[in-house]
């Protein structure tokens, strides 16, 4: 289970990576898609917890996913629009969507305490991700500088995300012996 | 009429002169010695982080992020609530002592107003 979700998060990396080993990274409007997709796909696993999950914390974090991923959203649609950029889908964002859907998939079929573990896990690897993205190829590609602007003010918010999802992580596995999750 | 219009001109200066004054005066709000004080929130943190301040002075929280915050102390002397992106929340400091605060959202995000 483990390896088959780290190997899907590495997927995701090596999407990423490939813009990297290109001569050029993503243009302006792939990373516009890159960003609003990777944010939507966070929103849509959040909205999923918010209703499935055991613990009251995880269902709080995932609470803050979806406000959080919306307001960056919110930011960046209304960037993409005033610079007049049309968001591009391509490998990256494509990659991320199939991520999420399979991420969304896996987690249907779950309940309770092993619920809150595989969303938990799954944030902390795809934050993990997602900041790694936003470090070594999209603020270093990012041409338009209201766009790379965008991305070093959100940058924060992932880290601070992933921080919190490993505080929960380590949480829920020092409750992981008991019955009740809190 | 020409009075009129010289009086109320008149008040009008003598207003812009007080409020030139209290500018001037820093962040003196009011004539009691309080104190005005602005905490930053940005890049998810407070900013600053410490803060000290007298009984009876206002500190506002300005939320600078895209994402919305609170400022809720340990101890309940004070909570916001949610901040809205762009928004902000006043507090009159009361009580004294030092209040260890969170956002109640953000966990990673702590800071302290101390209140002699």
């Amino acid at each position: 289970m483990n390896f088959k979700h780290t190997a899907r998060i590495l997927v995701l990396s090596a999407a990423v990576a490939a813009f990297a080993a290109q001569a050029q990274g993503p243009t302006d409007p792939q990373i516009a898609a890159i960003v609003v997709t990777a944010n939507q796909v966070d929103i849509d696993a959040g909205k999923l917890a918010k209703s499935k999950a055991h613990a009251k914390e995880v269902a709080a974090f995932a609470e803050r996913m979806v406000v959080d991923h919306e307001g960056v959203n919110q930011s960046a649609r209304e960037l993409v629009s005033r610079l007049q950029v049309t968001p591009e889908p391509n490998a990256t964002s494509e990659s991320l969507q199939q991520g999420g859907d399979e991420n969304l998939a896996k987690l249907e079929k779950l309940s309770g305490q092993a619920f809150d573990r595989a969303y938990v896990e799954h944030e902390v690897a795809y934050h993990q991700a997602v900041l790694d993205a936003v470090d070594k190829t999209l603020i270093p590609s990012a041409q338009n500088a209201e766009l790379k602007a965008l991305l070093v003010k959100v940058r924060p918010a992932f880290v601070a995300h992933l921080e919190h999802a490993r505080q929960l992580q380590a949480s829920l596995e020092q409750v992981g012996g008991l019955e009740h999750g809190e | 009429m020409p009075v009129n219009a010289y009086a109320r001109t008149h008040r009008g200066f003598v207003l812009a002169c007080a409020l030139a004054a209290l500018a001037a005066a820093g962040m003196s709000a009011a004539g009691n010695g309080a104190q005005e004080y602005t905490i930053a929130i940005e890049a998810m943190r407070f900013v600053p982080a410490t803060l000290s301040v007298k009984r009876g002075d206002r500190v506002t929280w300005v939320n600078k992020d895209l994402v919305p915050h609170t400022a809720t102390a340990s101890a309940k002397a004070f909570d916001s609530g949610s901040i809205a992106p762009g928004g902000s929340w006043t507090y009159v400091a009361t009580e004294a002592g030092t209040q260890a605060y969170v956002c109640a959202f953000h966990p990673t995000m702590k800071g302290e107003v101390s209140i002699r």
